[in-house]
């Protein structure tokens, strides 16, 4: 099995050091870039940075980060640095790990990337099961304070950082930036109608940036070793390492870092160490519950984010849930649908009461109560209440299930049929 | 928010005893009530909710860690923990509840001494979830969302935990346990009904129900959402908790808010508008 393909930037050291501890994290030389930032650097200098690396945002959307920062009013008093922790897409585990080993890195990132917008407060969004990972935030945070890197008079610079912790209670929607900053200001998680986007009127009502655990982790990284580093990797539009959460029927899932351009089936089958013995591949979700199944004639897709999305399907956070030939795509389906259904916030009736009429449709046909127009009602529902919903949440019910229902239309005819298909559900 | 005297002066007025026989004690900040074990705990709380909301720049923001903050030391979000944190962060009640309501994580009823949380989601399903699943409703002897009769073990199926790469996964008060398998479960069930389970069970301060969440489709979410997940029914079907408390706390605390002063109206006129949805 080859491993050359990983490689370790933000996971190095994870297994090995306690990087919780900030002695740790100096020792590799860790807040050695926000100092030279504050000190050395003008925060246009550290945009300009971040701008030549080409890095996208890594929690789902792509969006190029120093365009994002771009866009704050250049007059504004006020502007607020969010870290988006509130990690919920199925499939999805690399936040959860690098908040749990690595606390100091995101710390760091944040900070820089604050400095670079002229921000003065900084908070990161920790979802609320992350307990532990709050907890040891906690701790860092702490550390970091009483190291004189945040709080009032950074590095003896003058200027002030501060910086909060805030754990949400439970609702995956809050990973929706303006659902997580209502959350953040106190109020149900519920986004709002963009324009005016956070750039213009976010948390507050003040220009605010709001960007994932990931993207913000690799600016140490990016600001010491130069941009050019990191824009090199891999595609030129979509640079950079990238951690991928793989799980599913594979042998060994994980967490693994690998620059943006490997193929999908270099992660699956090198990284994953591929589907268990006899198996064989039935396909694989790309980029978290939000993305379409992607099959064998995709698996020598590049894994970036363009290639992902002209494959038809998006790269998302970065989280590949892989099927093998034991796959009930049904039930699969039923499981994504009833999660958007059940997290939907109630705002838009499309996604509101599609999500929850689509669930007990395929619930009557788990029961065997199906009958021949549903997988047409399914299809046409699903692609009906797409594109009307003040968020991405119900855009995402019908991009896994259109994928699987036209391309295992027959597991579906069979439940309707009340014969069920050989292959019901997991290994067990 | 009202002024003192005039809170006090009405507070003293409106409410002849403490604590209803409901749990809907009906807490003001302004009349402390000597023994009470909440006013005790708020007295305790009070640097806390001080360093909490110091932390933003607008204190609503300090609404949900109020509520994580009074739920870690009573189990649940009580009603009295509502009346407090509506004070401190200068909301209505109907602000804070309307918050806590949209979140799954914070109770509004009493739950088990120890929440078992096992993940239904893709990566968990695939790997056998649904089997561990009914395997753990049968030996706990109850369903999704119900709570043991000796008020022990409350459960629940959630989504995804983000731990997909050791599944299927669970939590037991918000702590990972990973690689379920019936074995694991077995011996998980078993150590917290000795009490040698190595998590330390939640705080209890009162019995929980059988049920401690609203059940699917009997609830609804803001504009009519299926109420499938939230932990507290105000605003759900069959629920009268949040008008009782609106018109408990009513009579002592005067709003400055107008459309405030009309919900209440409405709300003494034509009770269900507090407490039903849609149908």
């Amino acid at each position: 099995m080859s491993t050359t393909l990983i490689t370790p930037v933000l996971t190095k050291g994870i297994g090995e050091l306690n990087l919780r501890e900030i002695a740790v994290y100096r020792e590799q030389g860790g807040y050695e870039q926000l100092r030279r930032a504050v000190v050395e650097l003008s925060p246009k200098d550290v945009a300009d940075i971040c701008n030549g690396s080409n890095l996208r945002g890594r929690g789902g959307a792509g969006f190029p980060t120093g365009r994002k920062w771009s866009f704050l009013p250049k007059d504004a008093k006020t502007r607020y640095m969010v870290c988006n922790c509130d990690e919920a897409e199925p499939g999805t585990f690399k936040d959860h790990m690098l908040l749990e080993e690595t606390p100091h890195q995101i710390i760091e990132g944040i900070l820089i990337g604050a400095y670079a917008i002229g921000c003065d407060h900084a908070y990161i969004y920790i979802r609320g099961e992350f307990k532990r990972g709050y907890e040891i935030m906690r701790d860092a945070v702490q550390q970091a304070r009483d190291a004189g890197f945040l709080g009032e008079n950074i590095f003896g610079s003058g200027k002030k950082l501060e910086f909060t912790i805030h754990r949400g209670a439970g609702a995956y929607i809050c990973g929706e930036e303006t659902g997580l900053l209502n959350s953040l200001e106190g109020k149900r998680g519920e986004p709002r109608l963009k324009p005016p986007f956070p750039a213009i009127k976010g948390l507050y009502g003040e220009p605010t940036v709001v960007n994932n655990v990931e993207t913000l982790a690799y600016l140490p990284y990016i600001m010491r070793n130069g941009p050019e580093w990191f824009a090199k990797v891999g595609p030129e539009r979509s640079p950079g390492y990238k951690v991928v959460s793989i799980s599913g029927h594979v042998v060994k899932p994980g967490n693994y870092e690998v620059p943006l351009g490997t193929t999908i089936r270099q992660l699956i089958y090198d990284c994953a160490g591929g589907l268990r013995p006899g198996r064989t591949f039935m396909g694989v979700q790309p980029g978290g519950g939000s993305s379409a199944c992607l099959f064998e004639e995709h698996l020598d897709v590049s894994y970036d984010f363009d290639s992902v999305t002209k494959a038809g399907s998006m790269l998302g956070s970065g989280a590949m849930v892989v099927f093998d030939d034991t796959t009930d795509f049904v039930k699969a389906a039923y499981t994504l649908i009833r999660f958007f259904s059940h997290e939907s916030c109630g705002q838009c009736t499309p996604c509101r009461e599609g999500g929850h009429w689509i669930q007990k449709t395929l619930e009557r046909i788990l029961a065997g109560g199906g009958v021949d127009s549903d997988v047409d009602v399914i299809k046409s529902a699903a692609h009906q209440l797409t594109g009307l919903n003040l968020c991405a949440l119900g855009d995402s019910i019908e991009p896994f299930l259109a994928s699987v229902i036209t391309r295992y239309e027959d597991q579906f005819r069979a439940y309707i049929k009340r014969t069920p298909a050989p292959a019901v559900g997991a290994a067990s | 928010m009202s002024t003192q005297t005039d809170a006090a002066g009405v507070h003293s007025a409106a409410i002849p005893g403490s604590a209803a026989g409901d749990g809907l004690a009906g807490w003001s900040p302004f009349a402390q009530r000597p023994g009470d074990p909440f006013d005790t705990l708020y007295a305790q709380l009070l640097p806390e909710i001080g360093r909490i909301i110091a932390q933003y720049e607008e204190k609503r923001s300090g609404l949900i860690p109020l509520a994580h903050l009074f739920q870690e030391h009573e189990g649940y979000v009580s009603p009295n923990a509502v009346a407090a944190i509506a004070y401190h962060v200068g909301e209505t009640l109907a602000a804070v509840e309307s918050t806590i309501s949209f979140y799954t994580l914070l109770f509004r009823k009493p739950v088990g001494k120890y929440v078992i949380q096992i993940c239904r989601n893709l990566s968990c399903m695939l790997n056998g979830a649904d089997e561990i699943m009914a395997y753990a409703r049968q030996g706990l002897g109850i369903a999704h969302l119900e709570t043991t009769a000796d008020g022990l073990i409350s459960y629940e199926e959630v989504e995804c935990l983000a731990a997909c790469d050791r599944a299927p996964c669970a939590q037991v008060n918000l702590e990972f346990v990973y690689d379920l398998t019936r074995e694991s479960v077995d011996a998980m069930l078993a150590a917290i009904r000795a009490g040698t389970y190595e998590i330390k069970p939640l705080v209890q301060t009162a019995k929980p129900g059988r049920t401690w969440k609203v059940e699917p489709d009997t609830g609804r979410k803001s504009a009519g959402a299926l109420n499938q997940s939230n932990p507290n029914n105000a605003g759900g079907i069959g629920d009268t908790s949040g008008v009782q408390m609106f018109d408990l706390i009513v009579g002592k605390v005067q709003y400055e808010s107008r459309s405030n002063e009309r919900l209440v109206r409405e709300t003494q006129l034509r009770p269900e508008i507090s407490g039903n949805g849609h149908h």
